[in-house]
């Protein structure tokens, strides 16, 4: 399940449930639309009421990474479980991890944009 | 403890799920920690989307096989596909590897499974399948939890 918000120039993508393989591909065209439809600065991945998630995850993380990269698009991951955590960082994407709420992370997005 | 079962089913993604929620209640008596049953739920996740989905391409007819053995406090599983088979193991198993690019693999499964059980090995052959083997020990029980 994902719920997508957009605040500002910044896309929050909330999920729940399951991300496995048959969900990245059930959600990953509406995803993708969100951030294609503006001039979108950056996205949040909350995920802490997700309670699964594989390589498929990684995958549909680093794909909208290639969407953002054109606008500079910066790409935050908020709260994944431990060993959610320990994927992100076999993957490269430890430094995009943050613990939080969605509101102090995407002040962070803001402060990155405005030092532009 | 000792205990043994066998699962099969279909190559559709659907029963990604399945297989993970099954393995998840097979190892549930040995008690795990929350952590040790996400990294094994993992585990199961990563071998039978692999065999799903690059074994067999989805094709809704040929059948993955998991077999799982409970000795003590270790559980020794095999996920097997006699699909198309890996043309080279060891670069398959190089973090980054996929040979399915577009359809957004990371070609992190293998490094996944790796470092979330104790033993991994690959039997592949093209044409023939894929077997892939893990070990893995769940720490011994608590006395708080022997009382239980
Ligand atoms: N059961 C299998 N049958 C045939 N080929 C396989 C099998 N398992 C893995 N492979 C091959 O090994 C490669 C690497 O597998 P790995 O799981 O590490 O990455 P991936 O599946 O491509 O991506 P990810 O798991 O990150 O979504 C695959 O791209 C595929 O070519
Ligand atoms: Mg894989």
């Amino acid at each position: 399940m994902a719920d997508i918000k957009q605040m500002d120039s910044i896309v929050v993508v909330t999920l729940a449930g399951e991300l496995d393989n048959l969900e990245a591909n059930r959600i990953r065209s509406t995803i993708s639309s969100s951030i294609f439809t503006r001039k979108v600065s950056g996205i949040v991945w909350d995920l802490s009421r997700l309670g699964f998630m594989d390589s498929a995850g990684i995958g549909l993380i680093l794909g909208r990474m290639r969407d953002l990269a054109p606008f500079n698009g910066e790409t935050l991951i908020l709260n994944p479980s431990p060993t959610m955590e320990k994927i992100f960082n076999f993957s490269g994407l430890g430094s995009n991890i943050r613990h939080g709420t969605v509101n102090s992370v995407i002040g962070e997005i803001g402060g990155v944009l405005h030092e532009k | 403890m000792r205990n043994e079962m066998t699962l099969s089913f279909v190559a559709i993604e659907e029963n990604e799920a399945l297989a993970r929620m099954a393995m998840t209640c097979f190892i549930t008596p040995l008690d795990p920690t929350l952590e040790e049953i996400s990294e094994f739920k993992t585990i199961v996740s990563e071998a039978v989307t692999n065999a799903i989905i690059h074994g067999y391409e989805s094709d809704g007819q040929s059948m993955v096989t998991i077999h799982a053995l409970i000795d003590d406090n270790k559980v020794t599983m095999t996920v097997e596909d006699k699909g198309g088979g890996i043309f080279d193991v060891q670069q398959a198993m190089e973090p980054m590897f996929t040979t399915k690019p577009l359809m957004e693999r990371s070609g992190m499964g293998f490094t996944i499974m790796e470092s979330f059980s104790d033993k991994l090995s690959v039997e592949s052959s093209i044409g023939n399948g894929t077997v892939v083997r893990f070990e893995k020990t769940f720490s011994p029980v608590t006395e708080a939890s022997r009382m239980r």
